[in-house]
């Protein structure tokens, strides 16, 4: 009965080892919150927000996994449905640098093969603890060939940025598709319009 | 029936309604008896449970809605809160009739009973039909209709519906007025749609609408039939008038041709006789640097002409435009009289234009209220896709025209004096029949004129500034005017023009500044997000949700063959009737648990703010260890029973981890497991033989399993009492009452005497070869199917494990001694034992599968006399340590 109030909804996930911020992030994206307390993720939750680009109504809706290695299976099975990831690693957590590897090892057997990519070095607000510089996630970044930025949820440094920018790359994706559509249905088109001249002149 | 003291003074409505709802469920439950499955619920129990506890569904009234074309069933129910101590009507659409569960009920409308709420009895209402609206607040009010057929015995009729609403309405309107006290209808809002962006958007536009002036130039002139190329004259002193260029121009002519040349012309003569005009107009407009006009659009009904002009920088910023025209005049269809109008969307303001031409002559009043009475109706600006707009329903309104209204001088009544005098024309203006009209209410109704000051511009002499000398001699009159209607209008100037002689009426203009509604784009853009983020926290907030007490559920120690149960609760902490179920899980498991667990109930309904337990039951049996042995082997750390995904519907996942400690047990281990463990199996924790398992050295402790070996031994010194085992083999067959102490005997080395008889004994030997994850003569088993003979089998025996040969062999001297002595039959052995060990999942659907597996155990546990005769050869040697070593 409801009315759709929005032009697009895009599906995100969120991704990343246990701890590193991947709630913080959602609702500091949501709800523009920030709680240091940890509470750790059981399942899958997620939230919705609209964002405006390029003049179109976007719902995004973010999914929150469970970090936790015993769910790591299961989480997998999450991941078709979704046309970003965000993979998320602690810039405090040398542990959680090294797993991005892991992950996208899972992306690349889980997710569909276009889903849009973005890894996320968060708690970049906690530079006396820092243990990966930021070269290193750029460098992981580059060498996979997908985008990097780094984040603080507590800060709220980038977050929205970095959705945005996730955003507008599935809308790129999408709005491509549907451009080559459109090329496709005007030769369909110029097809039929060569066609009525001729006729035109036998006509005459 | 209780409700709090805060209840304003309802008890008169409330007691009627206690007799309503406690009559009718009485009726209803009727001969439940005993045999009778569990008894459906009524329709009120299943409105009541879309409900908190706290407010109570007080009666239920079978009321349909036409949506479109479609016929819609639905529920209109009275509810009372006794937290917000009010009442409500919320209405439900029926998804599925008959109701057999609170799901198939979909709120479609709550109606707060307050002061505004409106129930209106329709007058289309009949006895077979009723047609009632009902409203609150600012909101359009919604049809209902209603069939005076019950199908549900627990429904009111129409009479005592509406007479319970009205006592409640009352009750509520005089707490609200009495006690000075806002009525609380928060508890409705859990019930509410949640608010769409565009009616948010609306709901707040005084925060980013503001009105921005422009000027508008309304003109109207009866050309008398005059070509225009003949009117040389500058149209200046008309178009041209006031201080500043105005914004927008709506110039209308009447008569701008004879109709009888009219209908002489072809389309195109007329189309370039009207741009001759339009031209003539564009070209006298007010000039002033910088200001350009254009054509936005014209509109022609026979010598009717409207022409709106704007200025170009405005063009952007109009939308919607469309016309219409109303023919009236010869046969009311011609169109030499009628009116037509534009329409047009700036900024956020509807405008709308409207040129008429109203029948002629002085006593022709009622006809020209008729006319104007039939264009107001009939002019309809129709857009594809979208509802028709009438004049009323625009913002701004002008109207404008040779309305033809006369000056009805009594009897005998001498003109006051010249015709220049302002107070002459004050004076005449007292007989202006349009005015006198309007007074009454008779036409135009809603609309203003200002002040005239002019004198009437009807009826000249061509070409001078004298009234009509002809032998008509026809009474000067107003006939020319511009009316308007709508908020935010100011006229400045409204005048005629004496110096423009062509026609027998003068032209007439008025001058308006209009507060036009327009969108602060910045503001507009932040409200714009602020109302995104509001309807994106309500639907976060509103999602549904359910707390479990429990995320892991330890099954602490889990033994082979013992069930344990654990329970867990579910409880809907939110506003809302919550759906929830434990998800299929992906392939391999295609279940929403694995083999050895259980789920009940695998998924339910839970309503506002109650709980329910789940129970999970888990049994490791020979038709589950393999599945969770494999488990633990391949999962890395520690090892989960299993993860249960609690969905609830629209709302999150919640993962239930099922954990514990399993108990290693013989059964389901391998021969090789078997044979590396230094002490009994039940001294081994999970972790350990999990190590055990993963172990691949050639490395045993002992030449073949401990357990195996005591079975065997077991059952060889039974003698006689083996007669008839091993008649038949079923993994699934539930186990014996002994089967457990047989098992503890075996995990324990026991020294005690054997607790079981020989067919506990047999059926734990056949299910200590059957539950191994690989068959034991795995990995030949694909080349013994197929093997020859004997000797051709033995080769590959010969490459087997040292466990699972030694086993191989061990097990086949026992079963020959056994054929030996009759004690069972050679074809169910073979059958059976073959089937075991030449286990595969591959190859058992072969059509001679069966036969292969008893061929290749017959040929190692049947000595025919000639085998026998080899095997007295020497070669029984090779058939392993003898029973009594």
């Amino acid at each position: 009965m409801a009315k759709k109030t929005y032009d697009l909804l895009f599906k995100l996930l969120l991704i990343g080892d246990s701890g590193v911020g991947k709630t913080c992030i959602l609702f500091r994206f949501s709800d523009d919150a920030f709680t240091s307390t940890f509470i750790s993720t059981i399942g899958i939750d997620f939230k919705i927000k609209t964002v405006e680009l390029r003049g179109k109504k976007i719902k995004l809706q973010i999914w929150d996994t469970a970090g936790q290695e015993r769910f790591h299976t299961i989480t997998t099975s999450y991941y078709r449905g979704a046309m970003g990831i965000m993979l998320v690693y602690d810039i405090t957590n040398e542990k959680s640098f090294e797993n991005i590897v892991k992950w996208l090892r899972n992306i690349d057997e889980h997710a569909n093969e276009d889903v849009e990519k973005m890894i996320l070095g968060n708690k970049c607000d906690m530079s006396d603890k820092r243990v990966v510089s930021k070269e290193r996630g750029e460098a992981i970044a580059r060498e996979h060939g997908i985008r990097f930025m780094e984040t603080s949820a507590k800060s709220n440094t980038n977050i929205e940025g970095a959705f945005c920018e996730l955003a507008e790359a599935i809308l790129d994706k999408t709005s491509g598709r549907e451009s080559a559509e459109n090329t496709e249905r005007v030769v369909i088109d110029r097809g039929n319009g060569d066609k009525a001249p001729g006729y035109n002149k036998c006509c005459a | 029936m209780e409700r709090g003291s805060n209840f304003p003074n309802a008890a008169n409505a409330a007691s009627t309604m206690a007799t309503a709802t406690a009559t009718t469920p009485t009726s209803t439950t009727t001969t439940a008896t005993a045999a009778v499955p569990p008894k459906r619920k009524t329709t009120m129990e299943l409105v009541q449970q879309r409900f908190k506890s706290d407010e109570e569904v007080q009666l239920i009234f079978e009321a349909y809605q036409i949506i479109g074309q479609e016929h819609v069933e639905g529920l209109l129910t009275l509810v009372s809160s006794s937290k917000g101590g009010t009442y409500a009507l919320v209405s439900f659409t029926l998804l599925r009739t008959p109701l057999t569960v609170s799901n198939d009920l979909k709120i479609n409308k709550v109606f707060p009973i307050n002061k505004s709420f409106q129930l209106t009895k329709d007058a289309k209402s009949s006895i077979t039909q009723q047609q009632f609206d009902l409203s609150t607040d600012d909101e359009r009010p919604i049809k209902y209709y209603y069939h005076p057929i019950k199908t549900d015995m627990e429904s009111v009729d129409y009479e005592e519906f509406v007479a319970h609403i009205y006592s409640c309405k009352k009750s509520m309107s005089s707490a609200e007025t009495h006690e000075e006290k806002v009525l609380n209808f928060r508890w409705l809002d859990d019930y509410r749609e949640i608010g769409e962006v565009k009616q948010e958007l609306k709901k707040r536009e005084s925060q980013y609408i503001v009105y921005r002036d422009i000027t508008i130039y309304c003109a109207t002139w009866n050309v008398n039939n005059r070509p225009c190329w003949e009117n040389t004259s500058s149209l200046q002193p008309w178009l041209a008038r006031g201080e500043n260029a105005p914004h927008i121009y709506a110039i209308g002519l009447q008569e701008f041709e004879t109709i009888t040349k009219i209908m002489m012309l072809n389309s195109n003569q007329l189309q370039m006789y009207t741009s001759q005009w339009i031209r003539k107009m564009m070209e006298n407009l007010h000039t002033e640097n910088g200001i350009e006009y254009e054509e936005l659009m014209s509109v022609r009904l026979s010598g009717i002409i409207l022409a709106i002009i704007v200025r170009k920088q405005l063009r952007p910023h109009i939308l919607r435009c469309c016309i219409h025209k109303v023919p009236r005049g010869f046969l009311n269809a011609v169109g030499n009289k009628g009116g037509v109008g534009v329409s047009l969307q700036l900024n956020e303001a509807n405008l709308c234009f409207i040129n008429s031409h109203l029948p002629a002559h002085m006593e022709n009043i009622t006809a020209r209220n008729e006319d104007y009475g039939i264009i107001e109706n009939d002019m309809r600006f129709e857009e594809e896709g979208r509802p028709f707009r009438t004049i009323s329903d625009h913002d701004h309104i002008f109207w404008l025209g040779d309305l033809n209204y006369r000056i009805q001088e009594p009897p005998g009544y001498q003109r006051p004096g010249p015709m220049s005098d302002a107070s002459t024309f004050e004076q005449l203006l007292q007989y202006d029949q349009l005015r006198n009209e309007m007074r009454h209410d008779r036409c135009f109704r809603g609309y203003m004129e200002g002040d005239i000051k002019f004198a009437p511009t009807y009826k000249y002499d061509v070409d001078t500034d004298t009234y009509d000398t002809s032998e008509k001699q026809r009474a000067p009159a107003y006939c020319d005017r511009v009316l308007w209607k709508g908020k935010r209008i100011e006229q400045l100037d409204y005048n005629s023009v004496m110096e423009i002689r062509q026609s027998d009426h003068k032209p007439v203009y008025a001058i308006f500044q209009v507060q036009i509604k327009t969108r602060d784009e910045a503001k507009y853009k932040r409200v714009q997000e602020e109302v995104l983020k509001a309807v994106d926290k309500r639907e976060n907030d509103n999602q549904p949700q359910i707390l479990a007490s429990k995320t892991v559920i330890d099954f602490g120690l889990v033994r082979f063959n013992e069930h344990s149960t654990r329970d867990f609760n579910v409880y809907n902490n939110c506003s809302q009737q919550v759906d929830f179920k434990f998800k299929v899980k992906d392939a391999p498991i295609n279940d929403i648990c694995e083999k050895w667990l259980r789920v009940d109930p695998c998924s339910d309904s839970l309503m506002i703010d109650s709980e329910r337990s789940i129970q999970l039951r888990m049994l490791v049996d020979p038709n589950s260890i393999t599945g969770l042995l494999r488990k633990m082997c391949t999962t890395r750390g520690k090892c989960d029973f299993d993860i249960l995904i609690l969905h609830v519907e629209s709302g999150r996942d919640i993962f239930i981890t099922v954990t514990g400690e399993y108990q290693p047990c013989c059964f389901g281990l391998s021969m090789e497991t078997m044979c590396r463990t230094n002490r009994p199996i039940c001294e081994y924790r999970q972790e350990e033989i999990k190590e055990l398992m993963n172990d691949v050295s050639p490395e045993y402790r002992v030449t073949m399993p401990r357990e195996f070996f005591l079975l065997i031994d077991y059952l060889h010194k039974q003698g006689d009492r083996l007669r008839g085992i091993f008649q038949s083999y079923d993994r699934r067959k539930a186990l014996s009452a002994k089967f457990n102490d047989v098992r503890d005997w075996l995990d324990t080395w026991s020294e005690a005497e054997f607790p079981g008889t020989p067919e506990t004994a047999a059926e734990a030997l056949l299910l200590l070869l059957d539950l191994p994850d690989q068959a034991l003569l795995e990995p030949f088993v694909k080349d013994l199917l197929i093997s020859k003979s004997k000797s051709e089998a033995m080769e590959l025996i010969a490459l087997l494990s040292p466990p699972k040969r030694n086993v191989f062999m061990h097990l086949c001297m026992f079963l020959r001694e056994g054929i030996e002595r009759h004690d069972y039959e050679l074809s169910n052995v073979a059958s059976i034992f073959g089937r075991i060990l030449l286990r595969s999942s591959e190859y058992a659907m072969t059509i001679d599968y069966a036969n292969r597996c008893s061929e290749f155990m017959r040929r190692f546990i049947y000595i025919e006399t000639s085998d026998a005769i080899v095997g007295g050869n020497g070669h029984g040697g090779a058939t392993g340590p003898s029973l009594q070593t």
